[in-house]
Formats: C-alpha cells, sequence, structure tokens
C-alpha cells in the first residue's frame, strides 16, 4: 500500500485514496466545501490546495487534495505560507458575493463558510466599493415541500446536484448559467420529492438549503446533540437527536457506513413531531385518576397475579419497546404463566436507505420488532396473535389485556381498535402518549419516548444497535425497564433496581448469537447478528 | 530563405473542395502511405517531426498520441475547432478552404491510434466551415476515403462534425468531451486524463485543427523537411500566424515557426497609417501582453514562455500608441468573465471581480491601490483553477499590471483616460 507523508507524519492509506482522506487519517484536517466521501470528485471549490512533492520534485503548482491519489513516495504539506494564502484567497473569493447574512441565517452555527472564515479567512474584505452578486426572487424558492433554496447564499459546490444524481437518483437538481451567474435549481417542471430530500440540506455546506421543517426553530448553537437511533422505522437510521431542555427540534443523520451511511428519509426525519403534536401522559392513572407509581404498578401486579376465571392475562407487546423492556415483559408473561404474547407492527411503505452495501431497507413501522420477538415477545403457537387483538375479539376473551406501548400504531390513535381492545375486562397501557387508548384504560401508566431512555433496537438487517438517552423525561415519567423492574420486584425481589444496561447484558448471556456482548461494549456501529440463528427467530 | 506554403496551399483554389481537386494537388497520398504503414511508425514520424499542439498548449503531438493505451475499447480522435478566443481566426481558413486536408490528417491520426471514430467539435458560430467540412465529409464517404472500408484497406472510419453552442470553454478538452456527450460543457477534473478516460468513458485524442492539418505533409514530406523549419529542435515547422489590430494588412499568414514579430509585421505591411507599436498580444486573448520594446522577440513556443509570455494559437493582437491598455485589458477580462463556466471558485468569482475593477479604472472611478487589489485578485485565480481558463484570463490583467502600472494610475489619479481618442475616429468626423 502506498506510504505517503503529511505534515510530516507518515501513514499508509489504500490506493486510490484521495489527500483529504489520506491526511484525515492523520489528523490533519484540509479543509474542503464540494468534496463528499459519498459523491464523484468535482475538484470545484479549490478549498483543498495542498503542497505536493514527488520524487524530490515540488510540483509546480498546488493541487486539489480532493482530486489527487495518493502515490508512494509522496510529501505533502498543507501548513506551508503557498497553501495558507490559496486558502485565503478562496476564502476571500467565496465570499465577496456571500450575503454576510448570518444573523438571520439557520445555518449560523453549523456554517462551513464561518467555521473556514475564523481558521483560515481574514477578518476584512477588499471587496468594499462594488455590488455583490444577488439573485433577485431567488432568496427562498421551495425546491420541493421540504427544502428551501437561497441562492445569494450558495456557493456552487453542486453537492446538491451531485447528490440527487448519484445517491437518490432521481436528478432534480441542476446547475444552471455559467460563470458568476451560475446558480442551482431545480430543472423545469420538477420538484425535490424524492424520499431523501432533505439530505441535500446535510450535504449544503452553507446556508443556501434549508430544512422548511427545522427553519427559525432554533439557532442550533442552542442545541444539545446526543447520538441515537431513529424509531421512525426498522431500518434503524442512526440519527443525532437535536432537542433544547428537552424539546427536539430535529434529527439529524449519523454516520454509519453499516447501515445508513450519511443519509436518511424525510419521514424518519419528521418521526419526532408526534412527541411535540400530541397529548402527553405523565402521571400514572387508576380508573381515570391519577395517582402514584407505587399504588398504580401495586394494582396491577393484584390484577396480573391472579388467575381470573374472566379468561386468559394477554400481553400485546409493540415493536416500540426496546429490546430490554420487550425481554422484561417476556419475563413478566412467564411469570404470570401466560403464552399469550405477541407483537403488534404497522406496515409501512417501503423505504432504502442507500449505503455502500447496497442499502439498509424499513418495511415496518416500528424500530424493534426483530428485537422484542428474540427477546421472548414472539407469539406462540395456539395463542393469541396481534392481529387477533387488533383486528378481532381476541381482547373479549381476555380478564387482563397489558397494551406495552400504547403508541404503537395507528391502533391507540383509532377508535374502533381502541373499542376492540377495550372488550377485555381490565386494559393496562403502558404509554408515552395519552392516546385514546390510554384513555380507555384500567390503568395508565406513563412511560419514557425512545429520546428519554437507555435500550437498543435490532433493525432490518439484524442488527443490534445501542442508544442513550438524549434527555430526562418530564413529570413523572419513568423508563419502561425501571417500572418493569418494580413491578417484577413484586413477584422476585431479585429484579429490583435493574438498569437497561444491566437487562441488555443479561438478555445477551441467555441468548445464542448474543454472547459476548454487553450493552457497554456494543461498537458504535452496532452488531450484527449472525443469519444462523437469525432464520429461528425471525419465524 | 524561400519558404513554401503548405498548410494554406489550397488556399484560394475552390477545386481542393472536391476530393478530385484535392488530389490533384498530392491529396489523399499521405493517408494511403499510412495504411502501408504500422501505426506506431505513423505516430514515431509524428514524434521525429517536432510537431507541437498548435492549439495554444504546444503539447508534442507524437507523445500524445503514445499516450493512447493499446486497450480492446474504442478510441477516439476528437478535432478541436472550436475556435473562440479573440483574435483566433486561423483554424476556420484551413476548414473552409481546405476540408480534406483535415480530413486527411484526421484519418491518419485515427489510423495511428486505433480509434475509428472522428469527432470535429466546431465553433457553432462558424457554421459557413462546418457546412463545407461536412460536404467534404460526404464526398469522402462516397469517395470510398471514409466508411467502412478507407481506401479499400478494410479498416473502418467514421467521421461526424458536432457542432458546439457558442461557448469558450468548450474549447478546454475535458470541456468539450463533456459537450460532445450531450453534458453541459464545464472541464471534469483531471487525472483520468483524456488519453485514458476521455469521450464516452474511452481513449481519446484531442487534437487542434492545425495540428491534423500539419500530420499529412509530415508524411508526405518526412519528419526532416517539418523540422528543417522553425527556430530549433524543439520549435519546429510551419505556423499559422492569425494577425489583427493595427496593421496594415490584418489576416492569416503561413510562416516557419519563430519569426520575430518584427518580421511578422513587416510581412503584414507594418502598422496602421505609420502608427507606433505600443504593445502587441502575441497568442490570443489568453497570453500576457508584450511591450513595444519585446517586438525582437521571435515567436515560437519556448521564445515567448521564456519572455512570460506564450504562443498559445499564435493570434496576434498589435496595438498602436492610440490604445488604451486599460481599456483593452478590461474588454479581455469581461470576456473571461463572461465565458468563465462558473464550476470553480476562483475563476467564477476572480474573473468576475477582476472584471468590476479594471472597469471602474477605465471609468475613472478606480481607487488608489486598485493596482495591487487587482495583482492579488489574479494571483489567488492563477494556479488555483480547475482548468486553464482561469489561467488563461489571468494573463492580460497581471501583464497589465507589470508593464503598463502607470498607465493604470494616470488613469486613477486623472479619474480619467488618458490616451487621446482615437486618431481615425477624430479624422473622421
Amino acid at each position: 500500500m502506498p506510504k505517503v507523508t503529511i505534515n510530516d507524519r507518515t501513514v499508509e492509506v489504500e490506493p486510490g485514496t484521495n489527500l483529504v482522506e489520506a491526511a484525515a487519517k492523520v489528523g490533519v484536517q484540509v479543509p474542503h466545501y464540494c468534496y463528499h466521501p459519498r459523491l464523484s470528485v468535482v475538484g470545484q471549490c479549490r478549498m483543498c490546495m495542498v503542497e505536493v512533492e514527488m520524487n524530490g520534485r515540488k510540483m509546480p503548482k498546488l493541487q486539489a487534495g480532493c482530486s489527487t491519489p495518493v502515490a508512494d513516495g509522496m510529501v505533502v504539506r498543507t501548513d506551508t505560507p503557498e497553501v495558507h494564502e490559496a486558502q485565503k484567497g478562496m476564502m476571500e473569493f467565496l465570499l465577496i458575493n456571500h450575503p454576510l447574512d448570518c444573523p438571520i441565517c439557520d445555518q449560523a452555527g453549523e456554517c462551513g463558510l464561518q467555521d473556514y472564515s475564523f481558521k483560515h479567512g481574514v477578518a476584512y474584505s477588499r471587496f468594499e466599493f462594488e455590488d455583490k452578486r444577488t439573485y433577485p426572487g431567488r432568496e427562498r424558492i421551495p425546491l420541493g415541500a421540504n427544502v428551501l433554496l437561497n441562492m445569494n447564499r450558495c456557493i456552487q459546490c453542486t453537492r446538491c446536484v451531485r447528490f440527487t444524481q448519484e445517491i437518490a437518483g432521481t436528478s432534480e437538481i441542476g446547475f444552471f448559467n455559467r460563470g458568476s451567474h451560475a446558480e442551482i435549481g431545480v430543472f423545469p417542471g420538477r420538484e425535490l420529492s424524492n424520499p431523501l430530500a432533505t439530505c441535500v440540506v446535510d450535504v449544503c455546506p452553507v446556508g443556501a438549503l434549508t430544512s422548511t421543517r427545522f427553519r427559525f426553530a432554533e439557532r442550533v448553537f442552542n442545541l444539545d446533540k446526543k447520538p441515537s437511533i431513529c424509531a421512525g422505522c426498522d431500518a434503524g437510521c442512526n440519527i443525532t437527536i437535536e432537542h433544547r431542555r428537552g424539546k427536539i427540534r430535529r434529527y439529524k443523520p449519523r454516520t454509519n457506513p453499516e447501515v445508513n451511511d450519511y443519509w436518511m428519509c424525510d419521514d424518519g426525519r419528521a418521526s419526532w413531531e408526534k412527541y411535540r403534536d400530541r397529548p402527553r401522559l405523565t402521571s400514572p392513572r387508576v380508573k381515570d385518576r391519577a395517582t402514584t407509581w407505587k399504588e398504580a404498578l401495586d394494582a396491577v401486579y393484584q390484577r396480573v397475579r391472579s388467575r381470573s376465571a374472566e379468561g386468559a392475562t394477554a400481553i400485546l407487546g409493540s415493536g416500540q419497546l426496546t429490546t430490554e423492556e420487550a425481554y422484561l415483559f417476556a419475563q413478566l408473561a412467564d411469570q404470570i404463566g401466560t403464552p399469550h404474547r405477541s407483537v403488534a407492527v404497522d406496515p409501512f411503505p417501503e423505504r432504502r436507505i442507500p449505503n455502500l452495501h447496497g442499502g439498509v431497507f424499513g418495511r415496518e413501522a416500528a424500530p424493534n420488532r426483530r428485537g422484542a420477538e428474540m427477546a421472548g415477545l414472539a407469539a406462540r403457537p395456539g395463542a393469541f396473535t396481534a392481529d387477533e387483538f387488533l383486528n378481532g375479539d381476541a381482547a373479549s376473551r381476555c380478564a387482563t389485556l397489558v397494551v406495552t406501548d400504547g403508541d404503537f400504531g395507528a391502533a391507540a390513535w383509532d377508535d374502533a381498535a381502541v373499542a376492540r381492545l377495550r372488550q377485555a375486562s381490565c386494559l393496562i397501557v403502558f404509554s408515552w402518549a395519552d392516546s385514546p387508548l390510554a384513555q380507555a384504560a384500567d390503568i395508565a401508566l406513563p412511560i419514557a419516548t425512545h429520546a428519554e431512555k437507555d435500550g437498543s433496537f435490532v433493525n432490518s438487517q439484524r442488527r443490534v444497535q445501542r442508544f442513550r438517552a438524549a434527555f430526562p423525561a418530564p413529570g413523572q415519567v419513568r423508563g419502561g425497564v425501571e417500572v418493569l423492574s418494580d413491578l417484577l420486584a413484586r413477584f422476585d425481589p431479585a429484579w429490583a433496581g435493574l438498569s437497561p444496561a444491566a437487562v441488555f447484558d443479561r438478555f445477551a448471556g441467555q441468548t445464542p448469537g448474543l454472547a459476548g456482548l454487553t450493552f457497554g461494549s456494543l461498537p458504535p456501529t452496532g452488531a450484527a447478528l449472525a443469519d444462523t440463528q437469525a432464520a429461528g427467530a425471525e419465524g | 530563405m524561400a519558404f513554401e506554403k503548405t498548410l494554406t496551399q489550397n488556399v484560394g483554389n475552390p477545386d481542393a473542395l472536391t476530393v478530385a481537386g484535392y488530389k490533384k494537388n498530392g491529396g489523399y497520398t499521405a493517408l494511403e502511405a499510412a495504411l502501408k504503414m504500422e501505426p506506431d511508425a505513423i505516430t514515431q514520424a509524428v514524434k521525429d517531426s517536432g510537431l507541437r499542439g498548435r492549439g495554444g498548449a504546444g503539447f508534442p503531438a507524437g507523445m500524445k498520441w503514445s499516450f493512447i493505451p493499446k486497450i480492446d475499447k474504442p478510441k477516439y480522435l476528437v478535432c478541436n475547432a472550436d475556435e473562440s478566443e479573440p483574435g483566433t481566426f486561423k483554424d476556420r481558413l484551413l476548414m473552409e478552404y481546405d476540408p480534406h486536408q483535415l480530413i486527411e490528417g484526421c484519418a491518419i491520426c485515427c489510423r495511428a491510434v486505433g480509434a475509428n471514430t472522428t469527432y470535429i467539435y466546431i465553433r457553432g458560430e462558424y457554421t459557413k466551415a462546418a457546412r463545407i467540412l461536412e460536404d467534404a465529409i460526404r464526398e469522402a464517404y462516397q469517395a470510398g476515403i471514409l466508411g467502412d472500408s478507407v481506401m479499400g484497406s478494410g479498416w473502418k472510419l467514421d467521421m461526424y462534425v458536432h457542432m458546439g453552442a457558442g461557448a469558450y470553454i468548450c474549447g478546454e478538452e475535458t470541456g468539450m468531451l463533456e459537450s460532445l456527450e450531450g453534458k453541459r460543457g464545464q472541464p471534469r477534473v483531471k487525472p483520468p486524463f483524456p488519453a485514458v478516460v476521455g469521450a464516452f468513458g474511452c481513449p481519446t485524442v484531442i487534437n487542434n485543427v492545425e495540428t491534423l492539418c500539419n500530420v499529412p505533409h509530415i508524411l508526405n514530406r518526412g519528419a526532416a523537411w517539418f523540422k528543417g523549419i522553425g527556430t530549433d529542435e524543439r520549435n519546429t515547422g510551419p505556423k499559422l500566424y492569425a494577425v489583427s489590430g493595427h496593421v496594415e494588412r490584418p489576416g492569416t499568414y503561413e510562416l516557419p515557426l519563430g519569426i520575430t514579430f518584427d518580421e511578422l509585421l513587416e510581412v503584414c505591411g507594418g502598422m496602421y497609417k505609420g502608427g507606433t507599436l505600443k504593445a502587441f498580444i502575441p497568442g490570443g486573448a489568453s497570453a500576457p501582453i508584450l511591450k513595444a520594446s519585446e517586438s525582437h522577440l521571435k515567436m515560437d513556443f519556448d521564445t515567448l514562455a521564456k519572455a512570460g509570455s506564450m504562443l498559445g494559437s499564435a493570434a496576434v493582437i498589435v496595438m498602436d500608441e492610440t490604445t488604451c491598455m486599460v481599456r483593452a485589458a478590461s474588454r479581455l477580462a469581461k470576456f473571461f468573465a463572461h465565458e468563465s463556466c462558473g464550476q470553480c471558485t476562483p475563476c467564477r468569482e476572480g474573473t468576475n471581480w477582476m472584471e468590476i475593477i479594471l472597469h471602474r479604472i477605465e471609468a475613472g472611478h478606480g481607487h488608489p491601490n486598485d493596482a495591487d487589489l487587482l495583482y492579488s485578485v489574479s494571483k489567488n485565480v492563477g494556479g488555483n483553477s480547475l482548468c486553464a481558463l482561469g489561467d488563461a484570463a489571468i494573463g492580460p490583467v497581471r501583464s497589465l499590471v507589470e508593464k503598463f502600472r502607470d498607465e493604470i494610475e494616470q488613469h486613477i489619479r486623472e479619474h480619467a483616460c488618458p490616451v487621446p481618442v482615437r486618431r481615425y475616429f477624430a479624422a473622421a468626423a
């Protein structure tokens, strides 16, 4: 493999690696705008100019790092006066026609122009006597439902053009006109409406493309950013939850080359909005009366412990549960001794998030059906299935029905479905939302959303991915694992005080294929489960 | 020194537009010979002749041909007839008066590199030349010179004329390929070079019209004849000089490569109405301006490069003392700003900025440090742009600041253009 020396540090890299990537390997940051690891190299922004020496001979001109592949024995410098001069020059060129409207720009705080101005630019302007180039009437052009274009801020890096051509494959955006009038736009009669559309906002290094969903919602420097997993579907896109004091403002994709790479879909980005728009269940409720956790859990315990003549006790699980919660629900079912357990999942239009291995697919409206079933909630032969509860009359044959996630999908908000579930003599609902289902319940228990708790999901590739709470749950809301651990402790004190990590470790220890894994040692990109065992659990 | 015109021997001979007429003057004998030669021998002959590209960069043509990998992939020849730099009008003459010479040159080149397809990418405004070329190609097909069996050899060669749509940037070789492929005409990032990944992803040779027109003569008369013309080993052959500006007889002249500017001026009948030479541009709009004191320079690749300018396409623009240099540079800067494709930062923003600065100086609104600003901006454009257009754009601007700085400063000081009203206009009034 070629060895290349960058700023006196030597590194061995794959043949064909470009100098931007090679420099990153030794911790040298080469500034760039148009280069993106997953998009074709165009060498347009000219920010990544570096000095290259080959066989003791310095190249007469600076070279663009993004379009120069490494060669064995190459000596690269990114810290010479010539390089700094070129970077300063490019920053100046990029800014002379930029509106510098940072105070009203959504990108301010995460803007490539701001960042590199501080690092590589100068603090004054020599473009004092000229009028800036503007694009009148092109300040807020909707490219599609989710993306707005402000052409004045654009630096013509064409990342968005290449994204729609090469990643989304839809080619809605094009580069029009020439010279200093060059501009970005959608082709006539088209609109940017592909499922990945908002990714162009992520790849845009400046404030030219902004998300209509996030526009003016928050200054980005006020946001707390916590890594998590998208719960919109079973693709399991890695995301960053960006919130301010527990109010989520947006989801951004977090790079995981094995799963969603750099991308995520627009539906996923909108999946947090239900937390904002729907009423929240904030305290335990028994028979429509707010109460304490102790009282509520005692009531649940009393109810599920006694076998009733009125019928069976059943647990209706959901794909929204974390694997750990599902495991404890399965333990609860074992304690009660009921075979009736199942996982309800809504269908979902199929989507594909592209990555280097062909993409990850999402087909279910919940993130973790697989994990919940692996953890012991898979329907057993002869027992009631989720479908029989949601569309049939299974509930009427139950003395006690425990619905484990009161927002497992449309059914919780659908009066007919709620009425069917209500036919159980006693309906116990665990829910983050004060949904019609929670309101109909005899006992409603507020549990945390996935943004407020630790846990793990198993996605459609059968990859276990860990996430942690982004912010604490409000009011009396508690994590599902804590609640269930309290409840199970009433059966056996050994269950008391369990954390999600402890539950995962216990579950992993008992599950073939997860052996050796612990919550703490799960790799950041997740752990793929073996296929053999996949077939069994999938069944 | 008796110099015999070769490239332009058929200019003024309307018969040469037909295959028969062209053959009467010894046409297509070189192609016939080439068909019997080893392809590598053709390339070697061109290498031996020292023929350098006539389009502007002066890259040795034989060397370029030898870069084509011998792989099992279609190969292409693209003939660059997108002659659109201000002051350049030599290829048009060759195409309009002697189209078969170009067809023969293209065919020989294809034979040498193993290509079976030629695209002649012609400037969109050259409708007459395109029509003549298309007629000539049609006749060549009928005469069996092009088509499935070139002159009965069984070797296949197709030739197409592709008209551009008016962008100077499509004269840049990779921009031309993009345009040819039906995409937006903007240069590609190199490497890979067109010799490896060119038109439609295949190895491609791109040569200028004049370069290819030289090839039949090299085969006919031998590399030694070609080398006998010119300054030295590295600057050989006949050259077309397209002379415009303040001379008595502007036009295209075929002369040995490396005559001095003074000699060239004499051939053109001297300065217009006896004016005084102030400056000249030796190689088209992108070549840095030279002063009158440099008129003794030999007009060849290396001498001009050493003098800080370039031969380029040998489009000589002559300017007398009535020329305002700031205005001239401003006009050239406007051209480059207009023709920049807009993809790379320095060229998109820099050419535009230079145009603005020059315009305000010429209009008498210049600022005291504008000369330095101009120089600094041009320095940031040069060497940093994606293709050669950025480097081309700074040619006139930098040389203006370097050689005519007092004229800039006079503009700024006096808030007006110091060059007297043009003599001829004054006389006419």
